[in-house]
């Protein structure tokens, strides 16, 4: 068994005194699609948060690709191969869509390669080839999550962190989505879903971690998982 | 309407100077979300600087950008990663006052330095007129003026526009916290964000000191300008900033030299209470 | 105000950072105040103080009274205004219209000084209110400087050469004193029962969160403009004494940003948002002012910025901020930290 790409160990996360991630344990094996599923509030964005470096851990560790990286600011893990699609795209709004897309060849290893970067996001998301010039504000909420997820992969990253892409998004829109979130993974990039959306999340990751109050309670193969537990632990029953 | 013609035509040749007093501050305004109180200290360091500097040197004022523009824009990016960055950390209103304590100890350091007489950049066409039909007429410094006001406005929006920088520092205005997802540095943007405003403060004072006489206490009446410009063109909106300084420049011709600055004065007032987001908000 | 002797054990109040502190209020701390200012009074009378003494002591009541209220606006309202030398202008110029152009005396300056200060307070509350943080404190400075290049160039204040104060007879510098004095311990009384009124809750709240504030029916507006309108009004007194002190006014004197330094530099050096910061960074500030005034000329306010960014910076709750933290009291209550 190769060492896993990821490694959470008792991470914790706080917004003042308030304890958002209490302490998080899990693992992401290379090359595969975990999902990260949760009642609202229980600490799953803070915890993506927190691993892309825009939030700082209390305590606990990260280690990314063998190295720890707990504590590493955003922009720093960017070049290490890490990428997060956050919560509501977060687009820059006042950006075109390919001024977008070409932000995310901002690191030095990527800058090279944006032609080709752009080439396969427009191949991957055509409608975006389409508006290409218009601002990212007058793109409906689907589209903007694609322009997330294409700026994302412009710097070839080897983990994406997907941060509940399908909220607010109608059910062929989210088809669409993860069926390109299955090409990506199936292209080498490994794949962290979190989602509230558990049937999805669960059907297609090949691994599932419940969170629950800030920790993570229940991890195993999705197909192990029996739907009784799984609901259990979601609840905290 | 020979007298509108040519007022129309020094409202624009000063618009463009009085645009550029104000790029610099809207750039800080926009990405930073910091009022620089001592903005139009530093446009008076760049008169300074490129007057001092023609004169000793022997040279046309315009040559000295070589030397006054690489070195304000060092000197901005230290100000912001060595103080404001930190400051920042307070609050808008900590660092609001850090600037103003700035704007008092750079102008009385100016005066201790430079004392108070009036200086100015002299060029050899100061007096020189072209002449057009119907009896207009340009004045070939304020031209020449206006050329390299333009020229730093359409290099800074190409910069902005078209280069990595360019875009990273549009997008920490936008969402930082997206900025720093793509790789982007925010301390580090805003350092160069700063730069840049202090470098454009550099040919703004060139500028200053081309047209008209300044003194150690001349921040204060540009601040005054720039602030003006960045409120009614709105924040962060370059060609907003360009009509803005249209607006003053022509409010200045129209109003002569003793109610000029009134007008702009109420101007400013009647903006910020009427429309604070400026004409041109994004 | 005196600060250990007087430990009242019995109150004691949970603050909002967590520990117990020490509020050093009611009647023993109240005593002591009256205390210090019947000695202050009577010395004053009875000439035990020298002219120059005096004349000391009353720039640090002026200076007290100015920079109360522009901690009450910036430290507890969070207006941060640059322009409050608007109305010691002002004041400074009806005082001396008056007795000069009119030949009142000087108290009908000090009042007119008020009136006219009220009404441009309140007219520009209506203007300034809706602006926020720096646009506020900006427009609150462009203001001053209009009027600075109006009265430049205005022939009935004789323009930029000034004015002279023109009192008969003219009042000793123990009488200035005692009005100066007076005007400092209402000033300071105003700030204290206005912080503890219900107006004053409401400011801290506002100051804090606007928005929850006013859900929970603080009128935003009314208080501002509470706050603000006696500043002005408070300023513009402080203003008069001044000038009917120095004896002459000119447009960039009156009108002048130093007022401003002065006032950010001592609420910045005492503790911005606590009572006995603007007292303590008064006095600082008046010795200061003296010893730098034997340095060649001209470094004056070099040396007060860097002072005031310094402490920004590495002390940012003011001297008597940081040993309240520290040392864990409050003098009279209502105090405010500065954010984290």
């Amino acid at each position: 068994m190769s060492e896993p790409i990821l490694k959470v160990e008792g991470l914790q996360a706080k917004y003042g005194d308030f304890l958002a991630v209490e302490s998080a344990t899990l693992d992401v094996p290379a090359g595969k699609i975990v999902s990260v599923i949760g009642a609202n509030g229980a600490g799953k964005s803070t915890l993506m948060e927190t691993i892309a470096g825009i939030h700082k851990p209390s305590a606990g560790k990260v280690t990314f690709k063998g190295e720890d990286i707990t504590g590493m600011p955003a922009e720093k893990l960017v070049l290490r191969g890490l990428s997060l699609v956050p919560q509501g795209s977060r687009c820059f709004v006042r950006m075109s869509v390919e001024d977008n897309l070409i932000m995310g060849s901002y690191p030095k290893h990527a800058r090279a390669r944006v032609k080709e970067s752009l080439d396969f996001v427009y191949q991957l998301f055509p409608v975006l080839k389409e508006k290409r010039h218009q601002p990212t504000s007058s793109l409906s909420g689907g589209q903007r999550q694609m322009v997330a997820i294409g700026r994302a992969l412009m710097a070839w990253p080897d983990l994406i962190l997907f941060d509940e892409i399908s909220l607010g998004l109608a059910p062929a829109i989210i088809k669409d989505i993860y069926a390109r979130i299955r090409e990506i993974n199936a292209g080498g990039t490994t794949v962290v879903l979190v989602e509230q959306d558990t049937n999805r999340a669960i059907r297609t990751a090949e691994y599932t971690h419940v969170m629950l109050k800030g920790r993570v309670v229940l991890s195993g193969r999705s197909k192990e998982l029996g739907e009784e537990e799984i609901k259990k632990a979601y609840f905290g029953l | 309407m020979t007298v509108v013609i040519q007022m129309l035509i020094n409202g624009i040749l000063l618009g463009s100077v009085y645009a550029l007093l104000g790029v610099g501050m809207s750039m800080i305004f926009g990405i930073v979300r910091l009022t620089n109180l001592a903005h139009g200290e530093f446009i008076i360091i760049g008169a300074y600087g490129s007057t001092l500097l023609s004169l000793a040197l022997g040279v046309d004022p315009i040559l000295t950008l070589v030397i006054t523009v690489p070195v304000m824009f060092i000197a901005g990016v230290l100000i912001q990663t060595v103080l404001i960055n930190r400051v920042m950390l307070q609050g808008s209103e900590p660092a609001l006052l850090v600037t103003f304590g700035l704007s008092i100890i750079l102008k009385d350091a100016l005066l201790l330095l430079f004392t108070a007489d009036a200086r100015h950049a002299n060029v050899p066409y100061s007096t020189a007129t072209i002449r057009l039909p119907a009896g207009l007429h340009i004045a070939v410094l304020d031209l020449v003026v206006f050329a390299i006001s333009l020229a730093t406005i359409l290099i800074l929006t190409l910069f902005l526009r078209y280069t990595y920088m360019g875009r990273a520092i549009r997008a920490t205005s936008d969402d930082t916290a997206a900025a720093s997802l793509m790789g982007v540095s925010v301390r580090r943007t805003y350092g160069i964000a700063m730069g840049i405003a202090m470098a454009t403060a550099a040919v703004a004072g060139l500028g200053v000191g081309m047209r008209w006489t300044f003194y150690p206490s001349s921040g204060g009446d540009y601040l005054l300008i720039a602030f003006g410009v960045v409120v009614i063109g709105g924040m962060g909106s370059i060609p907003g900033t360009l009509v803005a300084g249209l607006i003053f420049g022509l409010a200045q011709v129209i109003g002569g030299a003793n109610y000029g600055m009134l007008i702009s004065y109420l101007l400013l007032i009647l903006m910020l209470a009427v429309r604070p987001q400026g004409l041109f908000s994004k | 105000m005196k600060i250990p002797v007087l430990l009242d054990r019995k109150k004691t109040k949970a603050a909002s950072s967590g520990g117990q502190v020490r509020v050093l209020d009611g009647v023993p701390m109240l005593a002591a105040c009256v205390a210090i200012a019947a000695a202050l009074y009577i010395f004053g009378l009875t000439g035990v103080l020298s002219s120059n003494i005096q004349r000391y002591l009353l720039k640090i009541f002026l200076y007290c009274t100015l920079s109360s209220m522009w901690n009450l606006m910036s430290g507890y309202t969070g207006m941060t205004s640059l322009g409050q030398q608007t109305y010691i202008g002002l004041a400074g110029y009806s005082l001396t219209v008056m007795t000069a152009t009119y030949a009142m005396s000087y108290w009908v300056g000090f009042l007119v000084g008020a009136v006219i200060s009220t009404i441009v307070s309140l007219i520009l509350a209506i203007i300034l209110f809706r602006m926020r943080g720096m646009y506020f404190a900006v427009a609150t400075w462009v203001v001053a400087e209009a009027l600075r290049t109006f009265f430049t160039s205005w022939k009935f204040v004789k323009k930029g050469a000034g004015m002279t104060v023109a009192a008969r007879p003219y009042p000793s510098t123990s009488t200035i004193y005692i009005i100066a004095l007076t005007l400092c311990i209402i000033a300071l009384a105003v700030v204290y029962f206005l912080l503890k009124s219900r107006v004053g809750l409401g400011l801290t709240a506002m100051r804090d969160d606007p928005d929850a504030a006013s859900s929970v029916g603080v009128d935003i507006f009314k208080s501002k403009l509470l706050v603000y309108v006696v500043s002005a009004i408070f300023t513009a007194l402080a203003g008069g004494i001044f000038y009917l002190n120095k004896g002459s006014i000119y447009p960039a004197g009156g009108f002048g940003i130093s007022w401003t330094v002065s006032m950010v530099f001592i609420v910045i050096i005492g503790g911005i948002g606590t009572m006995g910061g603007p007292v303590l960074g008064s006095i600082l500030y008046v010795i200061f002012e003296e010893q730098l005034a034997k340095l060649p000329g001209g470094w004056t306010n070099i040396v007060l910025g860097l002072i005031a960014i310094l402490v920004i910076l590495f002390l940012p709750d003011g001297i008597l901020g940081t040993l309240q933290k520290k040392l864990r009291f409050e003098i009279l209550s209502q105090k405010r930290f500065s954010g984290e």
